[in-house]
């Protein structure tokens, strides 16, 4: 009893290292990618001078970040001030404990069902996502409350704006994922969008979903607080918005979150959206070669190369748009994106409909 | 177009470019079009350094004559010349040569000079040269006020090759070491 219980939480707290650990080299690779990214396309070369091409530049600024001084600004409320980064960073990380990375397989170990490529598949998986995203904008809002700064204050006032309106599009988005699969569980839903890239639900019969997948990008990329909708953290007009007075340790989790939001993000939609883990054909390569015990490398492949696509959107948009006005922002979440997403719904729950009553 | 009611209605075209964020993706295929294309502007500063055109105004210095004896008069033009008061000097006579003087002591306070070069034109003996050098950060403002002998130094090193010192005129009545083209030619 007691060993099963120890194996069953030995086995859980290496699968949650291990996805930590991805998570964490994910958003090392990110700051340089972004950084360099945008200096190719601004005919720029980015970071040169740590390492080779400036390839150890996060390693340079993580320790940076690390030894500066811990900045606490008079009159901030210091508990609140103290948890607001942690409370951005937590939901984030927690959101990924139910992304599918790889095939749905179950091993046995000593009676123990064990899912290696997933943290633990709950059948709601989405809501769990979509309400600990949620919860992440309160660490926004506290933090640009607590820093007794008028420039943190409108930033996290912006932000609590914006990102209430644009999680709803999201969630609304989603939706017509969710009435294709009959499912909330992602593993599921990824599981439903086998075979040929026509089965994916971007593409699939008889609701295509390209509509939804481009409010669902347009809306996370503004509730990931990216450009062009990065008002809340407007350097131009904020200072840093709701993290001006931050700095060291404090503003590292601020930046990890944000970036470990925007692989979150990129995740759920390779894995509602885009196939998941599957590749555009069936089955797989290694599988066809004999090697099938190796075919979830191909498929933890495939995710990646989905969810890292969807990164390098986020650059691109970064390097092309300039930020939106505040009114601009809001009209189109509420008068562009929500009709949209409702409308999808709409379309989307009749073809179905029709589709089960013919077959 | 969205607000007006006397707007026009969307031509089809027109529509179709808005739905499918038409200025957008132009946007985004240049941005993509530089990343493809990647040529950057950007001069690796430290590791590569420009080429400077000829006249580049450097870095000031005090020149000497080939035999080493200093070009400087002490006329104090210079410093009149100065828009920005950089240089201070005190003149004093040649001790032995009662008409002939020298500059005593020279000081240029760096941290002001914007490098216009009116002092090296108003300068009748060219006793002043602008140099190449440019990198002169330093992290205590003090040592941009230099002297004499640090205007000597630069202009050691910057000029090596230094103009022939002319006696043309009898030591006593010399006011200025210059080779005045009306007068004629030391007979010898």
């Amino acid at each position: 009893m007691v060993t099963e219980f120890g194996l069953r939480l030995a086995i859980s707290l290496t699968q949650i290292g291990a996805v930590m650990c991805i998570v964490v080299i994910t958003v090392l690779i990110l700051t340089l990618a972004e950084r360099k990214v945008l200096g190719w396309m601004q005919d720029r070369m980015g970071p040169m001078e740590v390492g080779p091409y400036g390839i150890l530049q996060p390693f340079a600024d993580a320790i940076k970040l690390f030894f500066k001084e811990d900045i606490v600004p008079a009159g901030a409320n210091k508990f609140i001030f103290t948890m607001a980064p942690i409370l951005c960073l937590i939901p984030t990380f927690i959101g990924f404990a139910v992304i599918p990375w790889g095939p749905n397989w179950t091993f046995e170990i000593n009676g123990i069902s064990v899912k290696p490529f997933v943290i633990s598949d709950i059948n709601i998986g989405i809501l769990y996502i979509l309400a600990f995203a949620s919860l992440a904008a309160y660490g926004i809002i506290l933090g640009g409350w607590a820093s007794n700064s008028k420039y943190s204050l409108l930033g996290g006032l912006r932000s609590a704006a914006q990102v209430i309106s644009y999680e709803l599009n999201v969630g609304l988005a989603i939706v017509g994922v969710l009435i294709l699969a009959g499912s909330l569980s992602l593993v599921k839903i990824t599981d439903a969008q086998a075979g040929w890239f026509w089965n994916w639900y971007i593409f699939a019969l008889p609701a295509p979903q390209i509509f939804a997948f481009v409010v669902y990008v347009i809306s996370v990329v503004a509730e990931t607080n990216r450009v062009p909708f990065d008002l809340p953290e407007a350097e131009s007009e904020l200072v840093a918005g709701f993290f001006t007075e931050y700095s060291g340790l404090r503003f590292a989790f601020f930046f990890l979150a944000e970036y470990a939001n925007m692989v979150l993000v990129s995740c759920v939609a390779s894995a509602l959206f885009l196939g998941g883990w599957h590749g555009p054909y069936p089955g797989t390569l290694m599988e066809l070669v004999g090697l099938s015990s190796w075919s979830w490398i191909e498929s933890t492949m495939w995710f990646a190369v989905k969810t890292y696509s969807l990164l390098f959107l986020f650059f691109w948009l970064r390097a092309t748009l300039p930020r939106l006005r505040y009114d601009q922002l809001m009209r189109f979440g509420w008068k562009v994106m929500l009709p949209i997403a409702l409308a999808n719904i709409v379309v989307t729950a009749i073809a179905v409909y029709i589709y089960q009553q013919i077959n | 177009m969205r607000s007006s009611p006397a707007a026009k209605r969307l031509s089809l075209s027109q529509w179709f470019k808005t739905i499918t964020f038409y200025e957008i993706l132009v946007g985004m295929k240049a941005t993509l079009s530089h990343l493809l294309n990647y040529r950057p502007v950007t001069l690796q500063y430290p590791h590569e350094k420009r080429t400077l055109p000829d006249n580049y105004r450097g870095m000031l210095a005090l020149l000497r004559y080939d035999d080493g004896t200093e070009k400087c008069v002490g006329c104090d033009l210079c410093e009149a010349a100065c828009p920005s008061r950089v240089i201070r000097v005190v003149s004093a006579e040649v001790p032995g040569e009662p008409t002939k003087r020298y500059s005593k002591e020279y000081y240029m306070d760096m941290t002001r000079c914007l490098f216009c070069g009116m002092c090296v034109d108003a300068c009748p003996v060219d006793a002043l040269g602008m140099t190449r050098e440019f990198e002169w950060a330093v992290y205590d403002k003090r040592q941009l006020h230099l002297n004499k002998q640090q205007l000597l130094a630069i202009g050691d090193r910057s000029y090596p090759v230094r103009e022939k010192r002319l006696e043309l005129q009898h030591p006593n009545v010399a006011f200025f070491n210059v080779a005045f083209n009306h007068v004629p030619p030391k007979p010898n």
